[in-house]
């Protein structure tokens, strides 16, 4: 069943999928599967990268761009079309439907932007956001230092004002996309004495700068999807400072805050794919009959139509103008738990083969592989399943904090 | 489809739960269910003819108040929160529901007005002695004798079915499925109120030695009405589950607010803030789930069997594990008669058994999707 979103969105929609028929290269969805899931670490990483590089994707890009649905969630007067959630949900749906890709900006799109849309002066603001719309800028996220995780209002990454410039000097890890990124966008400690929510600074800095080294980090299923990057003594402009000096934390948040978007609705739909393919693979392998491989497949099955259900109800939620419910906030602890129950069925329906690797140099993995292996990293990266149950337990149940320890 | 919550929705998401705190509080639910049939007469005829809610989805032709089920799925919600004991289920959606499915527009004519304004407590009667959900189990013997059948053998596990004034019974006429409209005062009809694990949950036992019994349609009709009424019962089921358990959930996190160890409120220990924050995860996905699948039944989408399964499954472990979670939570009072955990915990089992299990359903589900 679909929903009922009205006689306007009806046509938006009906517009759209006209537009996309008319205008998309036809060789762009055989490209690349471009619903399935993509788990971090996952071995499609190159595929993906050898799809966009493709001439079809950057003339799609190029058309996408004059028709301003690149970063299209944006407002206006910032390049993009001011899309509500209702209309960027569509738009998402009418993509995946073509099988076309949304060219999205990344963590520039998703994170940097909003934050600078909301705490940017508007000469930062006319400097910075074209050249995320027009991809000239692509950002990576210095966030998280090997000492400080979860509790990222303690990171160590210096930043010290000289001048008119900020000499930033410190370690990140579990950047992702680092090898595509031009720019970083780092949270950095510019008060030492300041309590430590008050004393951060949130600065976008040149990632090919001389003074930026980064390593990739294999991960336990082979690939090399984060890195982690040193930071020495590489200078930007105080104008690089979003919101403030020592406002960093508050811009940071607003960052996260803008992590989810329209995709409620098709956020969804890779696992659908990706369920019905190990279906496939149960009945190769002649599983599909087994009891308890079925009880197995059908509780995934259910995992992924609540997906579906939480999604369309967020719609819902949405389009009457009021808040998503708190269905929207267990989204990610709900999808990285069960791609990790997935990972280990798809390992059960491999039986005896799953014990063994394709051939080849360095630690090639089947498909099935992958996905076991590469989805334990769901429920640690964005805020661990701990951090997400802390938050559902504080913001969405009221209930009270843990006691801070002091010192 | 419109999933979002209308205001007349809010309205009679309101109404109802005030109706239920002031006539049939969890105190009254106590004094009920140690009483044979579980039923407040005069709660009833008010949910019925003031209220209108036991006809709430029955066409306005047959004395309904002619809305869908989204609405009664609401009404499900707010009698699983508050334990409701009496027979909406067994009257207002199985016995409403197999009427609605039939072919026999007589019947429906004959039937439905009473079912619909409460005056007739209605039940199907499905299940035997063996416990089978199936309704090709069916075993009970249905012989035309001139003009009119009689009954011979047994139904058991019949919710309401002693209280039931009419008992829409499965029965097998020259081989076929049917279905029978019998008189809860039949002579030859034996009724036994079974001791139920859950006492808010009334089940009965009938015996039928030559009952005479009216066809509902035609000899072999009933596959089909009972393919629907189980599906449509297994989400009203799911309905109520969702209410339980979201009322236990709340239940459970005021405790923890509340209750003081180590000198804070042992809802600040990750220890059970982390179980509470996994408890609501499963009720808002539930939530979700009903809501799709109230608007599936409403419109009558071909996904319906699918979901009937899914939801019944996934509700069934949801409950469940939210009770069982509240009674550790609450500790030494949580496993007293006392405290009101036990009640949602028995009825949170009683409705996981009652038509199937979530094993059962995750087969019947995967063998629904083709895997």
């Amino acid at each position: 069943m679909e929903l009922d979103l009205g006689p306007e969105i009806a046509q938006y929609r009906t517009e759209l999928r006209d537009w996309i028929a008319a205008e998309a290269p036809p060789e762009l969805p055989g490209l690349f599967d471009w619903n399935m899931v993509m788990t971090a670490g996952g071995r499609r990483g190159g595929q993906l990268a050898r799809a966009m590089a493709h001439p079809a994707y950057a003339e799609w890009a190029a058309k996408l761009q004059d028709k301003r649905l690149v970063c299209p969630q944006w407002p206006e007067e910032y390049g993009g079309q001011g899309l509500d959630a209702v209309r960027l949900a569509v738009l998402n749906e009418e993509f995946h439907r073509a099988g076309v890709p949304r060219v999205n900006r990344g963590m520039g799109e998703s994170l940097v932007g909003p934050s600078i849309i909301v705490h940017g002066t508007p000469e930062q603001r006319a400097h910075f956001l074209p050249r995320i719309i027009s991809g000239e800028d692509r950002y990576c996220q210095g966030f998280s230092e090997p000492n400080h995780g979860s509790d990222l209002a303690a990171v160590e990454t210096k930043g010290v004002i000289s001048g008119d410039e900020i000499i930033v000097t410190g370690q990140k890890v579990w950047t992702s996309g680092a090898a595509n990124a031009n720019r970083m966008f780092v949270l950095c400690r510019t008060d030492v004495r300041a309590e430590k929510h008050a004393g951060l600074s949130y600065v976008l800095i040149d990632f090919t700068d001389p003074g930026v080294t980064y390593r990739p980090i294999k991960q336990m299923s082979g690939a090399q999807e984060f890195a982690e990057d040193f930071l020495d003594g590489v200078h930007a402009p105080l104008f690089n400072v979003i919101g403030g000096v020592n406002n960093g934390w508050r811009v940071a948040m607003t960052t996260l805050g803008h992590e989810r978007g329209g995709r409620a609705t098709v956020a969804h739909l890779g696992y659908e794919r990706e369920f019905w393919e190990l279906v496939e693979t149960a009945r190769k392998r002649g599983k599909n009959t087994d009891p308890l491989i079925r009880q197995r497949l059908a509780w995934c099955y259910t995992q992924v139509e609540l997906m579906r259900f939480a999604g369309l109800r967020t719609l819902a939620q949405v389009a009457s103008g009021r808040p998503p419910g708190p269905e929207a906030s267990i989204a990610k602890l709900f999808w990285s738990e069960y791609h990790k129950k997935l990972g280990e069925l798809a390992m059960a329906i491999e039986g005896a083969d799953g014990l063994l690797r394709p051939e080849g140099d360095g630690y090639p993995v089947s498909s099935w592989q992958s996905v076991f292996l590469s989805s334990r990293a769901g429920t640690i990266y964005s805020g661990t399943s701990e951090i997400q149950r802390n938050i559902i337990g504080e913001r969405a149940l009221g209930l009270p904090k843990e006691p801070r320890i002091v010192g | 489809m419109a999933l979002g919550v209308t205001e007349e929705q809010e309205e009679l998401r309101d109404s109802v739960r005030r109706f239920l705190a002031d006539r049939a509080p969890i105190s009254r639910v106590r004094e009920l269910m140690e009483t044979d049939d579980g039923i407040d007469r005069a709660v009833w005829e008010q949910a019925g003819a003031q209220l209108g809610l036991l006809g709430l989805a029955i066409p306005e032709e047959y004395g309904g108040a002619g809305f869908s089920f989204a609405e009664q799925a609401i009404v499900l919600e707010e009698l699983g929160a508050a334990l409701y004991g009496g027979p909406y289920l067994a009257s207002g959606v199985l016995a409403a529901t197999a009427l609605l499915a039939s072919p026999d527009e007589a019947a429906r004519r004959d039937l439905l007005p009473g079912v619909a304004s409460g005056e007739v407590i209605a039940t199907v009667a499905f299940t035997e002695d063996d416990g089978s959900w199936d309704p090709a189990a069916a075993r009970l013997a249905a012989v035309k004798v001139g003009d009119s059948w009689r009954l011979d053998g047994h139904k058991s596990f019949v919710l309401d079915g002693a209280a039931a004034g009419l008992v829409l019974t499965l029965a097998v006429a020259d081989g076929r499925l049917s279905l029978f409209a019998v008189d809860g005062g039949a002579a030859g009809l034996t009724r036994a109120t079974l001791p139920t694990l859950d006492q808010t949950r009334k089940l009965a036992r009938l015996e039928f030695d030559g009952v005479p019994a009216r066809l509902i349609g035609s000899p072999g009709d009933a596959g089909a009405v009972m393919d629907r009424v189980l599906n449509v019962a297994a989400i009203a089921l799911a309905a109520e589950q969702l209410g339980g358990a979201q009322r236990v959930l709340d239940m459970t996190v005021e405790y923890t607010k509340v209750r003081h160890q180590f000198g804070r409120p042992i809802g600040s220990f990750q220890g059970l803030k982390h179980r509470l924050a996994d408890l609501l995860l499963e009720v808002e996905s539930l939530r979700s789930a009903v809501t799709y699948a109230a608007s599936a039944v409403a419109e009558d989408s071909s996904e319906v069997p699918v979901l009937a399964s899914l939801v019944k499954a996934y509700a069934s472990d949801t409950y469940f594990h939210v009770v069982a979670e509240s009674i550790q939570m609450h500790g030494g009072i949580g496993f007293t008669w006392e405290h009101d955990a036990h009640l949602y915990f028995k009825r949170a089992k009683s409705s996981e058994l009652f038509l199937g299990d979530a094993s059962y359903h995750r087969e019947r589900l995967a063998t629904r999707i083709g895997v």
